[in-house]
């Protein structure tokens, strides 16, 4: 199952192998590997998650878009197969970030994803780093002689890796 | 191809083109150290020098903080003020050998005394190699910065194991208007720069005072320890040090709550990593990488030491060092 997802994430998938995929992608198992993977490569990608409200705003932005009609003669027949992928694409990027959010416990695949992305990204907010240490350093980094002002905005910064005192 | 192939005279042009190279190899990097090394200890000078009042905006991630700085040099000494203009209130003001962290909202003063060491006018020979083997140094364009021309300069990392640096100085005075931390992609990750500056400035003692008292009576005063390091060997070592870096520093400093920690530096001449070593005993302590724009930090346990490494590097370099560190 995994390999077929994957594959349809590569855009290598068509027909009945992608309607299969699709059929895959309905059952929470199928999401949870379609999030995984999107996580991981994410992740690998540095990406970080998207922003706050994401989903919300891009499921306005798709009902907000026109139909396009306008007939494609040698491909007509497969218009409802791209108009199928694009709603499955998005239904399942909706529910896909939903799962991250809020389902990670109740999946392994979630929760393995979750874990790839600990491991491979850097964590915004732990462990803590003392003021201390980050004062201490800068008085012997280079950069930081020729600008003056970096390392105690970096050091006091509010919303930098510690802002308190 | 083998050079039984070849003719007498494609092989004394090829050996020629060889020795050429060794040359290029073996001199650029000589006058290329004097360049880059020479033109870091203008910026630091310049930034020492200056009287210079503006708003500089820094920026990592998603997140942008707006500040006043405020620098003067009167006679030789130096004074600073630095107040950020959103959020809560964090002042900064260094003077007299010391830095002075105002925390308003929580009623807090963090003072700790600093005999500010400049680095650039005495770089190492070992820094200076690391600079020219580790970067390509280069002129980039020029721009406009803060409403003022400004030349760009980058420091263009030859191994995954540093950032990219991209600086804008102001021609006249030398002084930074603008610095970028770039990854391998080219991407942004740090930024700090002046919307608005005045250089040479007049700037008075009165400017560059804190807001406060120097210490308000109801407020908590942290004096995390004695600022300088107590240099002597620590017990402690890097075992693989990544290439170009070298060791700067190694000796004990006192901070939070004025336990004894051990403090080692590894620089490649433009960025540093430092080492911390604190006895912390049996308990466990959340640790892994954390990032804050160009700064990565990365925490393990080892025993009952917690080890703390951060730097202006990539997090594989602070890691690599991390993973390293061990009893000597």
């Amino acid at each position: 199952m995994g390999e077929q997802i994957s594959r349809l994430m590569d855009g290598e998938l068509e027909g009945t192998e992608a309607d299969a995929a699709f059929r895959e992608l309905k059952q929470p198992d199928g999401v949870a590997t379609w999030v995984c993977y999107h996580v991981i490569g994410d992740s690998l990608r540095r990406s970080g998650a998207p922003a706050p409200g994401f989903s919300e705003r891009f499921a306005a932005r798709l009902a907000a878009e026109p139909t396009i009609l306008a007939p494609v003669p040698r491909q007509a027949h497969r218009l409802p197969f791209v108009w199928a992928a694009a709603a499955t694409v998005a239904a399942v990027t909706v529910v896909g970030w939903v799962a991250v959010s809020s389902l990670d416990s109740q999946s392994t695949a979630v929760a393995r994803a979750r874990e790839a992305a600990v491991a491979l990204a850097p964590q915004a907010k732990k462990p803590p780093v003392s003021p201390d240490y980050l004062i201490a350093h800068q008085e012997y980094s280079p950069t930081t002689q020729i600008q003056g002002v970096g390392p105690y905005l970096r050091a006091v910064s509010a919303g930098g890796t510690d802002g308190r005192p | 191809m083998t050079p039984g192939g070849l003719t007498d005279g494609a092989r004394r042009r090829l050996a020629r083109a060889a020795v050429l190279g060794l040359a290029a190899l073996v001199l650029a990097p000589a006058a290329f150290a004097e360049d880059a090394a020479a033109w870091l200890a203008n910026a630091a000078a310049a930034a020492r020098q200056q009287n210079y009042v503006g708003t500089v905006v820094y920026q990592h991630g998603g997140y942008i903080e707006t500040s006043r700085l405020t620098h003067l040099n009167d006679l030789g000494e130096e004074f600073e003020k630095l107040v950020n203009l959103e959020g809560p209130a964090r002042e900064v003001i260094r003077s007299q050998g010391e830095v002075r962290c105002y925390y308003p909202d929580a009623k807090v003063v963090r003072i700790e005394p600093r005999t500010f060491r400049n680095a650039f006018p005495s770089l190492s020979p070992q820094q200076q190699r690391a600079l020219a083997e580790f970067y390509e140094f280069r002129k980039a364009e020029t721009g406009r910065v803060a409403g003022l021309e400004t030349q760009a300069w980058v420091f263009q990392p030859r191994d995954g194991l540093r950032y990219g640096h991209k600086f804008w100085a102001d021609p006249a005075t030398g002084l930074l208007l603008k610095a970028r931390i770039l990854d391998e992609r080219g991407e942004v990750i740090e930024q700090f720069s002046f919307t608005e500056i005045t250089i040479g400035a007049k700037i008075t003692r009165d400017m560059v005072k804190p807001t406060w008292p120097l210490a308000p009576p109801d407020w908590h005063i942290r004096r995390p320890g004695h600022g300088d390091v107590d240099m002597k060997e620590t017990g402690w070592t890097v075992n693989r040090v990544p290439p170009g870096f070298v060791k700067i520093v190694e000796g004990f400093r006192r901070l939070r709550g004025d336990r004894e920690v051990a403090h080692l530096v590894y620089s490649d001449g433009l960025v540093a990593v430092s080492v911390f070593v604190e006895p912390v005993g049996r308990t466990p302590h959340p640790v892994g990488l954390s990032t804050q724009g160009g700064i990565n930090v990365y925490i393990r346990q080892l025993d009952e030491s917690l080890v703390t490494v951060l730097g202006e590097a990539p997090a594989v370099t602070v890691r690599q060092i991390a993973n390293s560190v061990a009893r000597r």
